[in-house]
């Protein structure tokens, strides 16, 4: 239990200009975990990995290794994994290549016999055995992703950060990817730190969830507890997953320009907001609600999405809400366009902040 | 389709809308040969012909003030048998070889820095431009202005006599194969540099990243990364620095005092004194060297690939 984290970040902070990217960043990553680092664009994260492998070097604040101090560490003596976006493979190389290159060059180098036999190893691993000898032009965007991923795990780095790994595959290619990604890790029982902007793979990935919110941690838990108890209205946000509502705080009840919202849960100490998940939000006739909260709005438009279907309301003042109906439910409701309704949940499913 | 219709009134528009796709592979070809036409022709005129020209007056015999189309040796045998000549010919490939040498010593770094380590694209577009600056000052100026650098009482050796480095002043930096090189590297490198800067401001930074990250250090990057992305730059420079260099008179008369004869200084002699026969095998001996240069430096690498 008092082993040392494989990773540790202590009050990290990063300046561009006056813009700060990073504040305060504090946060550890345990041995064999896959950890999901989640944000908008501009929250952050990129700076944050880059940090971490050593690109970039942070204003303020300690990075730990194993226990030892790596914050002025140049990149190439961390021992730290990176998997690019845009997979950033040696074009002039073959795949074999390509993966022996951290064997060959490293700081510990290794004899060439070895060198073969370990890249193989790997190729094996990542799916790729038979196309060693093809140029990094002749193989398809998938399997760029699969040497991307075997170039780094070859040199045994005691942390893999990717950088949205899978952005740009195409969505069939990601769902395989993903638990692809997963089955590498358990089988090599390396700490995987996976950033995405993506909320439905965010939630998907990781055994932990950061989320990160204009260069501070917005929260940190596992996903199942970001999702069902997010720590602000901004993660709410991130979400994608619930309605959010401005207001003010009064005597213990949650006042929106719609009225009064009872709510179940509170998470204290910020600005005062208000958040109802998409599913748990139910359409009626106006004037159906008798009592609890009550938004009036006219129905726009549908979307369907396969195992779900999302109708999209619209208040007097333009704000949407989103009403998700899981099939599985029943058949959905059929709304007429430019009608009014009254969309009702129950007290217990509202999160208010503040 | 309208227009090859509206430009070709022989063929009935029935018939075109059927045989649209068997008809279009040979008018295409057609259109195809029509664009590439004025330049076959501009190069038949002025290359190909003169060329073929230069190798059959050659052969021409000379005698000392006319010449006539009666075919013979002559020129030829009185160029390898002259040691004056033959040795103009290995002084050439010698200049050549370590001015393409020295631009690339010199080019190499500072296209290095301009290319990969300014990361500012105004900045580097400046750099690249006070490259381009000396050239554009006349060619006649520009190698002129070595002598007062260069010679016995020049700016080098007065700075090295005041600064006692030196007691006597150093003769061998002008008139000599040292003041020919110096003064070729100067006007040349640019051309190195250009072409290798393009080919570095090209390579994706996050490739550099991931070999970092890998645990390479500039070194290794740069041998196994950078310069063989880089590689396709040095050929298109070093074809550049060849053909000008093998090709050089100027330079050579006006800094080695006469004593640097290149084969280019050879054939302006020779016109000079109307010599067309010996002027013609001297040219039709550096079209040769010049073509083998290129076919070699394009065995390197596949330009068509790369660019």
């Amino acid at each position: 239990m008092s082993e040392e984290p494989v990773l540790r970040l202590d009050g990290l902070t990063k300046r561009f200009g006056n813009r700060v990217a990073l504040s305060g960043v504090t946060f550890s990553v345990e041995r064999s975990e896959y950890v999901g680092l989640f944000g908008p664009s501009g929250a952050g994260k990129t700076t944050l990995l880059r940090a971490i492998a050593g690109f970039d070097v942070p204003d303020a604040g300690r990075i730990y290794l194993a226990g030892r101090d790596i914050t002025h560490k140049p990149a190439h003596e961390r021992g730290i994994g990176f998997v690019f976006q845009n997979f950033a493979l040696f074009p002039h190389l073959s795949v074999m290549d390509n993966v022996a290159f951290g064997l060959r060059n490293g700081i510990k180098r290794m004899p060439e016999p070895e060198v073969r036999s370990h890249a193989l190893e790997v190729i094996e691993l990542v799916g790729l055995k038979g196309l060693e000898d093809r140029g990094i032009g002749q193989i398809s965007g998938g399997q760029k992703q699969r040497v991307a991923l075997a170039r780094t795990l070859v040199i045994r780095p005691r942390l893999v950060l990717l950088d949205e790994p899978l952005g740009a595959l195409d969505a069939n290619l990601r769902l395989r990817m993903r638990a692809e990604l997963r089955r590498i890790r358990e089988q090599l029982q390396i700490p995987f730190l996976h950033v995405t902007g993506n909320e439905t793979e965010a939630l998907a990935m990781g055994d932990r969830l950061i989320v990160l919110d204009q260069g501070r941690i917005g929260q940190l838990g596992t996903p199942e507890e970001v999702y069902n108890r997010p720590a602000s209205a901004n993660v709410a946000r991130f979400l994608n997953r619930y309605n959010v509502f401005d207001g003010v705080l009064q005597n213990g009840s949650f006042a929106s320009a719609y009225g009064h919202f009872p709510y179940g849960m509170r998470v204290a100490g910020q600005k005062p907001a208000y958040a109802i998940r998409y599913d748990r939000v139910i359409a009626k006739e106006k004037d159906a609600v008798s009592h609890g909260p009550v938004v009036r709005a006219n129905y726009i438009a549908s979307e369907y999405l396969g195992a779900a279907i999302v109708h999209f309301f619209q208040t007097n003042d333009l704000k949407v809400v989103e009403v998700e109906h899981h099939l599985s439910n029943g058949p959905p409701e059929t709304f007429a366009e430019g009608c009014t309704y009254d969309l009702t949940w129950k007290p217990d499913d509202g999160i208010v902040f503040g | 389709m309208a227009l090859y219709l509206a430009e070709t009134p022989g063929i009935p528009p029935a018939e075109t809308v059927d045989g649209s796709v068997e008809t279009r592979t040979p008018r295409r070809a057609v259109s195809s040969y029509l664009l590439i036409a004025p330049a076959v022709v501009w190069m038949t005129l002025f290359l190909v012909i003169p060329m073929a020209m230069i190798v059959y007056v050659s052969f021409w015999t000379q005698t000392t003030f006319k010449i006539e189309p009666i075919l013979t040796l002559d020129s030829w045998e009185t160029f390898f048998s002259s040691g004056t000549y033959v040795n103009s010919l290995w002084t050439t490939l010698r200049i050549w070889l370590i001015v393409l040498t020295a631009t690339f010593v010199f080019g190499y770094p500072t296209a290095l820095f301009v290319g990969l380590f300014v990361k500012n694209k105004t900045l580097q577009t400046t750099l690249l431009v006070l490259c381009v600056i000396p050239f554009w000052t006349s060619f006649l100026i520009r190698v002129l202005a070595w002598r007062p650098m260069l010679g016995k009482e020049g700016a080098i050796n007065i700075l090295l006599l005041k600064a006692g480095i030196v007691h006597q002043p150093i003769e061998a930096l002008l008139f000599t194969d040292l003041s020919v090189v110096i003064g070729m590297t100067q006007i040349y490198v640019v051309f190195m540099v250009g072409p290798i800067a393009f080919m570095l401001g090209r390579i994706d930074p996050n490739i550099l990243e991931a070999a970092r990250d890998l645990g390479a250090n500039f070194w290794q990057i740069l041998r196994k990364i950078i310069f063989p992305l880089s590689l396709p730059g040095v050929v298109v420079g070093a074809m550049f620095v060849s053909v000008m260099v093998l090709g050089e008179f100027a330079t050579s008369a006006a800094l080695s005092g006469r004593k640097v004869n290149l084969l280019g200084n050879i054939i302006v002699t020779q016109v000079g004194s109307l010599k067309w026969a010996l002027a013609s095998v001297v040219g039709v001996i550096l079209t040769i060297i010049m073509g083998l240069v290129i076919a070699g430096l394009l065995r390197i690498v596949d330009l068509k690939q790369e660019l």
